[in-house]
C-alpha cells in the first residue's frame, strides 16, 4: 500500500473552441504524499490550474486515471466529483474570495454549513489562533489587509481539517514579505499537521521551496526538481 | 474531516442567516424589490378584506333590517335592494290593503309595514354648501311591529335625551330621529324639525314643523338617517293615504323552500314583488362583482410584475456572485445546498414584502375604504373593508408561495454552475 493521498496518470484535459481542440493538458503523470508540498509552476496558459483544477477534483480529466484520498474521480459528474473532495480538500484563492458580509469567524466555519456540521467555537479559535488572527475574529474582510484576508481563506480551508490544501496562486496579490509568511505557514501545517499542499505560483522563490516543483509548459511537464525519491518516473 | 464533528441539526437556521446577510449586501435593490411585492400584497390584502368586508357589510345590514322578506311593489330588484338598505328614491308604493290580505298568511310570525317618503329639509342652517344632503327619508311605521321586528331599537337617554318616547298612532306633530339624522341637524328631544313634503299629485310642498319626541341610539343601519313618524299621518302628508311603500315579513320557518311557497302564495297579486334577502344580497353582490373583478385584474398583475422583480434581482444577484458560488462549491456545497440557498433568498424577499405589504393594507384601510366609496356608493352601511387574519394569511401564503415558484429557475441556474467555470469568472 502507498502513501500517495493524489495519484494521476496520464492526465489530459481537452478543450473546444469552434472547430479547435485546446490541449489543456496534455499527459501528465503526478502524485503526492501525505504531507508533502507540491508547487506547480509555468507561465501563464502553460496548464498550472487546469492541473490543480483536476487534482483537486473540481474538474475531470478527459483522459487519464485520477486517485483522491482512495476514490477515483475519473469519468465523474459534477455531482460525484463534489462527494470525492467534500471534507478531504480544502481551497486556497488568490483573490481570497471571502464573503464580503460575513466576519473572520463566520468566513472560517462557512465550509461547516456546506458539510451539515456544527461550528466548534473552540476548533474555530484554534483555527483562527494558527494562522495568527487572535484579534480579528470579528473583523469583517474590508477591515483586513491582504495578507490577513488570506489567511482567513487558509484558515478556512483548515477549518474541516483536510488532507490536502489546494492554494492557486496564494502569493499571486501579496507583497514579498507577506507572501513568505504565508509560505512558511505551509510549511508548518504539512510539518505539523501532515498536510499534503499543493500549490501554483509564478514566483519560483516560493515555488522553490515546496518539497517538489513541477514545471509546466503548453500542457505538459517539462522540469521535475526534489528528493529522486519523490519523482515520479514519468 | 474529523469524524468527531457533529452534525448541525438546526441547519437551517444557519442557510436563513446566510440568505438575510447575503440580501443585505445590495440593501436598495433588495429593498425595492421587497417595496414592490409589499405594493402588490397591499392591493391584494385590501381587494380580500374589500371583498370579505362588502359582504360582511351586506349580511350585517341586513340581519339589522329585521326581516327575512318584503313584499312591495313591481320594479327593479336593485330598488328594492337599495329601498331596504339606504331609504332610496323613485319609490313605488302598494296599494294598503295589501297589508290586510298578506298578514293573514300563516307562515308568517310577525309583519310591519312601513311608509317611505322623501322630505325636503327646511331651516336646518347646518349645511348650505352643494354638497350638503337636502332631504330626508321619512319613514311611516307602526311603532309596535316595528319594535318587534327590530327588538334592539332603543331611544338614546343623557343629557337632551332623556325623557325621549315613541309617538302616538295619531299624533301629526311628533316624530322620532335617528341618531345620525338627529346630529347631522344637530336637534335633541324637545327641539323643533322642519321638513317640507309635497304630496303626490300637487307641484307645491307644504312646511311643516314636528317636535322631536325621541332619538334614537345608532344601530349601524339605514335607520340612523330616517326619521320616523306614525304611518298614518305620513301617508296623509304625502298624500298617499290608502298606500305602502314596504311589508316587513319575518317567516315561522325560514328557508329557500318557504321562501319559494311563499312567494308562490303571494305573486299572484298582480302589484307585488316578493323579495327575499338571498336575493337582495345577491343582487347587491352582483352590483360591485364587475368592480372587484377589475381590481382582481389589476391586483394579479401587480403581483405578476413584483414576482417578475424578484427573479430579475435574484438573477441578478446569482450572476453578480458567480464566482462566489464556484468557491461555496469548491467549499463542499452540493447542488441543494447553492440551490437552498438562493430559494431561501427569494422566499424571504416575498416572505417580507408580504408581512410589510399586509401592514400597510392594516394600516391604510380606512384610506383604501374612504376610496372605494368615493368610487361609488356600495348601499350599505358600516365598513366595507375587514381585513381578517385569515386574508393576511392567505396573502401572505400566496407570496411565498409565489416565492417558491418564482425562486426555482435563478436556483437552479445558480446551482447548475460548473465550480470550474464559475471561479474563473470572478477571480
Amino acid at each position: 500500500m502507498n502513501d500517495f493521498i493524489i495519484e494521476g496518470h496520464g492526465l489530459k484535459r481537452y478543450y473546444q473552441r469552434g472547430n479547435e481542440t485546446v490541449k489543456a493538458l496534455d499527459g501528465v503523470d503526478v502524485s503526492i504524499r501525505k504531507g508533502e508540498i507540491v508547487s506547480i509552476l509555468g507561465p501563464s496558459g502553460s496548464g498550472k490550474t487546469t492541473l490543480i483544477n483536476l487534482l483537486s477534483g473540481l474538474d475531470a480529466p478527459t483522459e487519464g486515471t485520477l486517485v483522491i484520498d482512495g476514490k477515483s474521480a475519473a469519468g465523474l459528474s459534477e455531482d460525484e466529483l463534489v462527494e470525492v473532495r467534500r471534507g478531504v480538500l480544502g481551497f486556497v484563492f488568490q483573490n481570497f474570495s471571502l464573503l464580503p458580509t460575513l466576519t473572520v469567524t463566520e468566513n472560517i466555519e462557512l465550509p461547516l454549513l456546506f458539510l451539515g456540521l456544527q461550528a466548534d467555537p473552540e476548533r474555530t479559535r484554534r483555527v483562527i489562533d494558527a494562522v495568527g488572527l487572535t484579534d480579528r475574529a470579528n473583523h469583517l474582510p474590508r477591515e483586513l489587509s491582504g495578507g490577513q484576508m488570506q489567511r482567513v481563506a487558509i484558515a478556512r480551508a483548515l477549518i474541516i481539517e483536510p488532507k490536502i490544501l489546494v492554494a492557486d496562486e496564494p502569493t499571486g496579490n501579496l507583497d514579498r514579505a507577506t507572501g513568505e509568511s504565508i509560505i512558511a505557514l505551509f510549511k508548518k501545517l504539512a510539518k505539523e499537521d501532515g498536510l499534503a499542499i499543493l500549490l501554483t505560483t509564478h514566483n519560483t522563490v516560493f515555488g522553490s521551496q515546496a518539497d517538489r516543483a513541477i514545471t509546466l509548459e503548453d500542457g505538459r511537464i517539462v522540469a521535475l526538481n526534489g528528493p529522486p525519491n519523490k519523482l515520479p518516473l514519468h | 474531516m474529523n469524524q468527531a464533528m457533529k452534525t448541525d441539526p438546526f441547519i437551517l437556521r444557519r442557510y436563513f442567516a446566510l440568505a438575510i446577510k447575503n440580501l443585505r449586501r445590495r440593501l436598495v435593490r433588495t429593498s425595492l424589490t421587497i417595496a414592490g411585492v409589499a405594493l402588490a400584497v397591499t392591493v391584494a390584502v385590501s381587494l380580500g378584506g374589500f371583498m370579505l368586508g362588502y359582504r360582511g357589510a351586506i349580511d350585517r345590514s341586513i340581519n339589522m333590517l329585521g326581516f327575512q322578506v318584503m313584499i312591495m311593489a313591481k320594479g327593479c330588484p336593485y330598488e328594492a335592494a337599495t329601498m331596504m338598505l339606504k331609504g332610496g328614491t323613485g319609490l313605488l308604493y302598494l296599494p294598503s290593503d295589501t297589508y290586510d290580505k298578506v298578514k293573514s298568511d300563516p307562515e308568517i310570525e310577525s309583519i310591519t309595514p312601513i311608509f317611505v317618503g322623501v322630505a325636503q329639509k327646511q331651516g336646518s342652517g347646518i349645511r348650505d354648501d352643494a354638497g350638503a344632503t337636502n332631504f330626508s327619508v321619512i319613514s311611516g311605521i307602526e311603532v309596535l311591529s316595528y319594535k318587534v321586528m327590530k327588538p334592539w331599537i332603543a331611544l338614546k337617554s343623557g343629557p337632551g335625551y332623556d325623557g325621549g318616547r315613541w309617538f302616538e298612532a295619531d299624533s301629526k306633530t311628533d316624530v322620532v330621529l335617528g341618531f345620525e339624522a338627529a346630529e347631522y341637524e344637530q336637534r335633541k328631544v324637545g327641539d323643533s324639525f322642519y321638513a317640507s313634503i309635497a304630496p303626490a299629485g300637487k307641484p307645491e310642498p307644504v312646511m311643516h314643523e314636528f317636535k322631536v319626541v325621541g332619538v334614537l341610539e345608532r344601530t349601524g343601519t339605514q335607520d340612523d338617517g330616517t326619521v320616523f313618524m306614525p304611518i298614518d299621518v305620513a301617508r296623509e302628508y304625502f298624500g298617499r293615504p290608502a298606500q305602502l311603500t314596504i311589508l316587513g315579513i319575518k317567516l315561522k320557518q325560514f328557508n329557500a323552500v318557504k321562501m319559494r311557497e311563499f312567494e308562490t302564495r303571494w305573486l299572484k297579486l298582480p302589484e307585488v314583488q316578493v323579495v327575499g334577502l338571498q336575493q337582495v344580497k345577491n343582487t347587491l353582490v352582483s352590483l360591485v362583482a364587475t368592480a372587484q373583478t377589475m381590481i382582481a385584474a389589476v391586483a394579479v398583475i401587480a403581483i405578476i410584475v413584483a414576482l417578475i422583480g424578484v427573479i430579475n434581482t435574484i438573477l441578478m444577484s446569482v450572476y453578480e456572485r458567480t464566482a462566489e458560488i464556484g468557491i461555496m462549491k469548491a467549499l463542499g456545497a452540493r447542488r441543494g445546498s447553492i440551490f437552498q440557498l438562493i430559494w431561501l433568498e427569494t422566499v424571504i424577499i416575498c416572505l417580507i414584502g408580504a408581512l410589510t405589504g399586509s401592514i400597510l393594507a392594516v394600516v391604510g384601510s380606512s384610506l383604501v375604504e374612504r376610496a372605494i366609496r368615493s368610487i361609488a356608493d356600495f348601499g350599505v352601511s358600516g365598513s366595507i373593508v375587514s381585513i381578517t387574519p385569515q386574508v393576511i394569511m392567505y396573502a401572505v401564503s400566496g407570496a411565498v408561495a409565489l416565492g417558491f415558484f418564482g425562486g426555482l429557475y435563478p436556483a437552479w441556474r445558480a446551482s447548475s454552475m460548473r465550480p470550474v467555470g464559475a471561479i474563473s469568472k470572478g477571480v
